[in-house]
């Protein structure tokens, strides 16, 4: 895992607004997190989960407002830059896991080490978050002979393939039934608690978020309940 | 049909692109009728041009009365009209002041009423008073261009002149100032080069060299008297002219009757009567109960007294000129006048001279006899040596040298065992007193008889044979009747004999004062007699074997009634066709030959054929990807209770619509195409056809035919496509479900669709093994022991190379291909060897035997063998490839270059049509490119001469050239060169330059000398019999032009009217692709009144060969000698050839087209069906600039592997139905090749670069 001894990763968002046309997505959200922080996002349809959790994961820009992470602004980055500062800091799961189905589990969960030179030790790891999420016997399985659960595993397993600092995950369990949805809650949390890294959560699932160390609520764009701790 | 309209509206982008491909395919197919049909109607336009109103004609080689067509104008309402004459030559002509000259003219005697035949022809200026017959020449565009000439200007025409006698016998004319006739005249008119001006009995697209003389004016200058002479009649009515429908007369068949007062005696103005005449006037006679003498006369140099053995230096008496009279000796009158003049003892005297001849004779074949055997013991004692000779010594000289001696001795001991066969001969001789005094022999002496014979090569060679002498006979009755001798040209009608011109070699100091005397008393009464039957073994020709028929009257009838008789009978029956005359339906041929020496439109068929599938499988491909689009809608639709087949129906229904509307744009692209190949035809592809004469000739059925096709086809691809639906679960359709032809969710399908690696190689075995047992045993019936072996080590080398590659594969693999065990190898090879071993014992049962026979003799054809190979490779190779598609490798540690090439496995079904679809294309493009000859054509002959007139003298020798004309400077350059005659007998071309279908190929016979070579050991050793004979010819002018399999016999119609058989032998890209080859042996017997040389192979230095082929032409001029580069002759058969290959690689480009579109839209697809995957994997930090690259390699590895199998399986396909692969043309097909890569490259980019632009990251929002 990431040495995050001597760099204490925080994560700050101030002001943040988005807007498409002339509809505003996000306006003036902000909270900052420190590493081994959870939070769950949580609000009605429309109310622009997904379209924060993007501009988190540098996947879209803001409006207006800043992200920083460690003092860095990502998006002042050029884009290959800012591509690698993606694969080497963020860690993405959805909820359609997205996996590439002429793989196996084993090379679904080792695509992201093939975006720049690869690490020679990418296999062993790769076998070690398959055996955490526990999918060994399914190692060499394509993602049509796994179950939904199995699927979103895998694509937990991929996430964390080089090892980032900020975890995202966007209705992770959005698709499943209630015990494999919590099962999968089970482990984000388990692998965040050895990992120690951010978590960020969007979900529609109340019973999910309340066990989230932080709870961010949003509506039409605005957070009616924040982060402890945040401005 | 709202909803139809609706959905097909939605939907439009994926409906148009499947009538865009319905479109491509109809119009490439019906383009490709259209092309066969604008040939085959402008052939036809070009033969009802050349023809005008024309139906039929007689034709002959020699002069005729036109009258012989009275009773076919009186038989049917044809008018008097309505038939035209006109004397056909072939000529040269040249410009008077310049050096412009033409050879191959045709030189048309005719009168105004000819032009006439052409409606829109207008007449041209010229004079055609039979009073004041003029010197006017019209001449065609062509000839004028050729000669640079215009009104006014005078030009020279040479044209043949007519003979009686045939050149080559004894009594021919052969000299150029006898043989050849120049005509000075002046172009009083020029038309262009259509209608009448394109008239040619030849069919053949080239723009003819026309020149009209009026017929007076021709008539005039051939010497003929009689303003109705003429070798042509043509008739415009439709009723055929047939043989019974003209009358001749026994002069229009050369023969004449001179009646005396108890006699009447047949004779022909060619001095010999022909075979066929003479057994039909005998038959005649005989069946009407006519007594008839048969007689044939020869000219002696000389008869000599034979010297006394025991004196050989002895002066001998000579008795120069005589003729010889051949006649039956033991009946008829002769054999009467002989008891009459005979004693005993004369008999005696011969008889006692006899029995000693014989014992001579006897006693020379024992000796010879002896000689032979010793021969043979050092021969058997040589042979064992050389079979002796250590391997390693077999190079050496001393080896061959002893080996030559040996084979040369073998050559003599033939050479006298031939002559120890042949029966003793004893020939006898009759002398009158006159001669038997002058050269004071009695009965029983010895006579030597000289006489010219005229060999193959047109030379004259003396002969003498010694006879002896049985009789000496008064100079009376029928001894002395000169009725009998024939009239010699330049002899019967001199006063002295010092006086006479004959053609051959005279030498006129010979003649004495008692010579002189017999010719003033006797003229030409014969000197001496010998049998007939010793008469036709010595002077029987080609030309005949009879000089004169003596016919008495009749038992019951008088003279003259006999004579009537006689004339009526023969002449019904005579069949004109045995005497030359041909009586052709030129339209009904000529359309019949329009109809192409090639089909093009079955060409362009066929060479679309690959397009077709291609586009099938492009329909297939996007019509599957539009349907699998609405897969949820599909899902829907059955989850409401909509039944599958009213959903596969109303797919069915829209597809239908799209194709027909697409058809219908594809009869307006289809007329597009064609315009397109027909200037492609015209421009840029002319050496394939020579002339730019196409135009675009729509054929409605043609239009029909091609629609229909390809509407069937896209219909079936379609409903296939439709069928595939049900094989998803509803459930499965809701999910997203979308890959019918892969789809995972259904047990069922899987096992259908997905070939194990097992099943893949058990049928590569078996397939090969079958393969190979068949092939084996077809040997075996043809004796081709060798290509046993050769397939039996091939076999076992891929046996060898399957198991070694199956063995390593396990040992890398063992864990993911558990299907592939030990055992299953084991067990693959049994499959392989039981597959070789049922197909060998297959053939056993006689009907599989037979089976296999037809099997084998079906591969033995070059076409079939490349299709059947190449389906065979390419099958292999896709089955090879899909199973890499399916195959579910792990690898340890995943790369980019993998990750990126087993993406082209998300799809297998796109995949593999891609790949096929560019594989067809670039096999076809590698197969017919590698056939294309790229390095100069070299030939061992530096020139091909042809000359309009024919050559009666070589032009080997000195004494040939100086009859020539050649001085004695340019006899000495010509010296340098070995100059190979032909005979020719006129006929159409069979190489591909001639686009008609040939119906009388031109024969040429090679000489002797050229038969001495090895290339012409068939013709050489072949024993003719049976009216069959050995030929050679082009194997794809045979094949492909006169679509005659070379294995079978060609059957041509000899002069006579026989069937011969052609026993051919094929060569391949030589000289000879314009005609076939027989030996000059075999073509002076069934085509005798050919005469002369008029095809020439040269072997020149390089150094003389500028000179000598200006000295030819220029000498030669008159006979319109022409000179052409035997490599540019060379040069234009391949220029056509690779003309063909271009059309064709050009298809194969449209090809590459469809199958790079088809990638493409794969490409767009597939992307636009990951676009989630995509985005995810920019989310995992993957550059836009690095997600090109991949999406492009992956693209470009399906374009690689699809270029790879074609160029595999194409050159595997040339190699196998060639034996060997041509000269290969590396920079062509390379660039060819290199280009096919670069547009399939770019035209990917361009994908890529479309498909990234869209947004792909809103896709991974889950709200």
């Amino acid at each position: 895992m990431k040495d995050t001894g001597e760099i204490l990763h925080q994560l700050k968002v101030s002001n943040l607004t988005k807007s498409f046309g002339t509809v505003q997505v996000l306006r003036n959200i902000s909270f900052s997190l420190q590493a081994g922080t959870s939070v769950a996002i949580t609000g009605p349809s429309g109310s622009g989960k997904s379209t924060l959790l993007h501009i988190i994961g540098t996947l879209e820009k803001p409006t207006d407002g800043e992200v920083e992470i460690n003092g860095t602004d990502p998006f002042s980055l050029s884009e290959p830059l800012l591509a690698q500062y993606r694969n080497d800091v963020m860690g993405f799961v959805f909820q359609d896991h997205h996996l590439l189905p002429q793989y196996s589990v084993l090379e679904n969960v080792l695509i992201p080490t093939l975006a720049f030179k690869q690490k020679p030790n990418a296999s062993e790891l790769a076998k070690e978050l398959i055996e955490r999420v526990g999918l060994l016997d399914r190692i060499t399985h394509r993602p049509a002979e796994l179950s939904g659960g199995e699927r979103q595993r895998v694509a937990i397993a991929r996430a964390l393939i080089n090892q980032p600092s900020i975890l995202l995950c966007d209705e992770p369990t959005g698709n499943l039934d209630t015990n494999t949805a919590s099962n999968i809650a089970d482990l984000l949390f388990n692998l965040h608690n050895i990992n120690q890294n951010i978590l960020i959560v969007v979900t529609h699932n109340l019973e999910l978020a309340s066990r989230f160390e932080n709870c961010l609520d949003l509506v039409d764009g605005e957070c009616i309940k924040g982060i402890s701790g945040s401005d | 049909m709202r909803n139809l309209w609706v959905t097909i509206r939605h939907y439009w982008h994926i409906h148009l692109t499947v009538a865009l491909c319905t479109a491509v395919a109809t119009g490439v197919l019906a383009g490709a009728l259209i092309v066969g049909d604008s040939m085959r109607g402008s052939l036809q336009n070009i033969t009802l041009e050349r023809l005008g109103s024309i139906q039929h004609a007689i034709i002959a080689d020699h002069f005729f009365e036109n009258t012989i067509a009275i009773p076919y104008i009186e038989s049917d309402l044809v008018a008097s009209h309505n038939t035209v004459p006109a004397i056909m030559l072939n000529g040269s002509v040249t410009a008077v002041g310049s050096d412009h000259r033409a050879s191959r003219v045709n030189i048309y005697g005719v009168k105004k009423h000819f032009f006439n035949l052409w409606e829109k022809q207008r007449v041209p200026t010229f004079t055609d008073s039979p009073e004041n017959p003029g010197l006017d020449i019209v001449i065609n565009e062509t000839l004028q261009n050729e000669l640079n000439v215009k009104i006014g200007d005078s030009i020279i025409v040479s044209i043949p002149q007519a003979f009686e006698i045939h050149p080559e016998f004894l009594l021919g004319q052969r000299d150029e100032t006898a043989s050849i006739k120049r005509l000075r005249v002046v172009i009083s008119d020029i038309i262009p080069t259509e209608d009448a001006g394109r008239f040619s009995l030849h069919a053949h697209q080239s723009l003819p060299m026309n020149a009209y003389i009026s017929l007076p004016t021709l008539q005039k200058a051939l010497s003929i008297a009689k303003n109705n002479i003429v070798n042509a009649l043509f008739s415009v009515d439709t009723t055929p002219i047939t043989p019974d429908m003209v009358s001749f007369t026994l002069d229009e068949l050369g023969l004449s009757i001179n009646e005396h007062r108890d006699y009447f005696d047949l004779q022909s103005d060619q001095f010999l009567i022909k075979s066929t005449l003479s057994k039909d006037a005998i038959s005649v006679a005989t069946e009407n109960n006519i007594p008839v003498l048969s007689t044939l006369t020869y000219l002696a140099n000389s008869i000599t007294a034979s010297a006394p053995s025991e004196d050989p230096t002895a002066d001998k008496v000579s008795v120069p000129y005589s003729t010889i009279l051949a006649l039956p000796v033991e009946i008829g009158e002769f054999a009467e006048f002989l008891n009459l003049h005979l004693t005993d003892s004369d008999r005696i005297a011969y008889s006692q001279a006899r029995i000693l001849e014989i014992r001579t004779q006897v006693s020379d074949q024992l000796k010879t006899l002896d000689e032979i055997k010793s021969k043979l013991n050092s021969v058997d004692e040589e042979i064992t040596k050389l079979k002796r000779t250590p391997e390693r010594n077999k190079h050496s000289q001393e080896f061959k040298m002893k080996l030559t001696e040996t084979e040369e001795t073998v050559l003599d001991i033939k050479n006298r065992l031939s002559s120890v066969a042949n029966p003793i001969e004893v020939f006898e001789i009759y002398l009158n007193e006159w001669t038997a005094n002058d050269l004071g022999v009695k009965i029983g002496d010895k006579v030597d008889v000289t006489y010219f014979n005229v060999n193959v090569n047109e030379e004259y060679s003396s002969v003498v044979r010694q006879f002896i002498l049985r009789g000496i006979v008064p100079i009376e009755k029928i001894a002395a009747d000169i009725n009998l001798i024939p009239d010699f040209p330049g002899v019967s009608d001199s006063n002295d004999i010092s006086e006479w011109d004959p053609p051959f070699p005279f030498d006129n100091s010979l003649i004495r004062a008692k010579d002189e005397a017999y010719w003033d008393e006797y003229k030409s009464a014969p000197k001496a007699f010998i049998s007939l039957e010793t008469g036709k073994k010595l002077w029987e020709n080609r030309f005949g074997d009879l000089t004169t028929i003596r016919m008495t009257s009749s038992l019951n009838l008088d003279l003259n009634e006999s004579r009537r008789l006689f004339e009526s009978e023969l002449l019904k029956k005579v069949d004109p066709e045995q005497l030359g005359f041909q009586f052709l339906n030129l339209r009904s041929e000529g359309l019949q030959s329009a109809k192409g020496s090639s089909d093009f439109g079955m060409l362009f068929s066929s060479m679309s054929g690959f397009i077709i599938i291609a586009v099938a499988l492009l329909v297939g491909m996007v019509f599957r990807i539009g349907v699998e689009q609405r897969s949820r809608e599909i899902g829907i639709l059955q989850a409401v209770g909509y039944p599958l087949t009213r959903i596969r129906r109303s797919f069915l229904l829209e597809g239908t619509v799209i194709s027909f509307f697409g058809c219908l744009l594809g009869c307006l692209l289809a007329v597009g195409y064609a315009n397109l190949m027909i200037y492609g035809l015209k421009t840029w592809w002319l050496p394939a056809i020579g002339t730019p004469f196409l135009k675009v000739h729509v054929g409605f059925w043609s239009l029909i035919c091609g629609t229909f096709v390809s509407f069937i086809v896209i219909m079936f691809t379609i409903y296939r496509t439709i069928g595939k639906m049900g094989k998803i679960s509803t459930v499965s359709l809701l999910e997203g479900e979308s890959d019918f032809a892969n789809s995972s969710s259904s047990k069922h399908k899987e096992k259908n669709t997905r070939i194990s690696g097992r099943k893949l190689l058990i049928i590569v075995a078996v397939v090969i093994g079958l393969f190979l047992g068949i092939m084996d045993t077809g040997r075996t019936f043809t004796g081709d022991w060798s290509s046993i072996i050769n397939i039996l080590i091939i076999g076992s080398i891929l046996l060898l190379t399957f198991r070694v590659s199956l063995r390593w594969f396990l040992k890398k693999k063992p864990n993911q291909n558990s299907e592939l065990t030990n055992q299953n190898v084991r067990s693959l090879t049994i499959y392989y060897c039981s597959s070789i071993f049922i197909g060998v014992m297959l053939t056993i049962i006689p009907f599989v035997r037979a089976f296999a026979e037809i099997v084998v003799n079906v591969l033995e054809n070059p076409a079939v063998r490349f299709l059947t190979v190449t389906s065979i490779v390419m099958g292999l190779s896709l089955l090879f490839f899909e199973y890499w598609l399916n195959s579910h490798r792990e690898s340890k540690r995943l790369s980019r270059m993998q990750f990126t090439l087993k993406n082209s496995a998300r799809q297998p079904t796109r995949s593999r049509t891609c790949v096929a679809t560019i594989s067809l294309a670039c096999c076809i493009i590698v197969a017919v490119g590698a056939n294309r000859q790229e390095s100069t054509p070299e030939s061992e002959f530096a020139f091909i001469a042809e000359s309009s007139l024919p050559l009666h003298h070589s032009l080997n020798t000195a004494e040939g050239r100086f009859e020539l004309g050649f001085d004695e400077e340019e006899s000495e350059v010509l010296s340098k060169s070995v100059i190979y005659p032909f005979r020719v007998l006129p006929g159409e071309d069979v190489s591909c330059l001639n686009l008609y279908r040939p119906e009388k190929p031109q024969i040429i016979g090679a000489s002797g000398s050229l038969l001495s070579d090895d290339t012409w050991k068939h013709l050489r050793e072949f024993k003719s019999a049976n009216g069959r004979i050995a030929a050679i010819g082009d194997e794809n002018s045979l094949r492909w032009i006169l679509h005659h399999n070379p294995d079978e016999d060609l059957v041509i119609e000899d002069e006579f009217g026989e069937s011969l058989s052609l026993k051919l032998k094929t060569i391949k890209n030589s000289l000879f692709q314009s005609q076939l080859i027989i030996s000059e042996s075999d073509f002076t017997k069934h085509f005798p009144s050919q005469n002369g040389y008029q095809f020439f192979l040269l072997k020149t230095p390089t150094e003389m060969q500028a000179k000598t082929s200006q000295i030819l032409e220029k000498t030669l001029q008159d006979y319109g000698f022409d000179v052409t580069l035997a490599s540019q002759r060379l040069a234009n058969f391949r220029s056509v050839q690779n003309t063909y290959i271009s059309t064709f690689q050009s298809l194969g480009g449209l090809g590459i087209i469809l199958g790079t579109l088809g990638l493409a839209l794969v490409l767009l697809r597939n992307i636009m069906e990951r676009k989630g995957e995509l985005a995810t994997l920019r989310a995992f930090g993957f550059r836009r600039g690095l997600l090109s690259r991949m999406l492009f390699l992956e693209s470009s590895f399906l374009l690689i592997i699809g270029m790879s199998i074609g160029i595999v399986t194409g050159l595997f396909g040339v190699f196998n139905s060639l034996g060997e692969l041509p000269t290969f043309p590396w920079i062509s097909l390379t660039i060819t090749l290199l280009f096919i890569l670069s547009f399939g490259i770019i035209a990917n980019a361009i994908a890529v670069f479309f498909a990234l632009r869209m947004p792909l990251l809103s896709t991974l929002k889950s709200e």
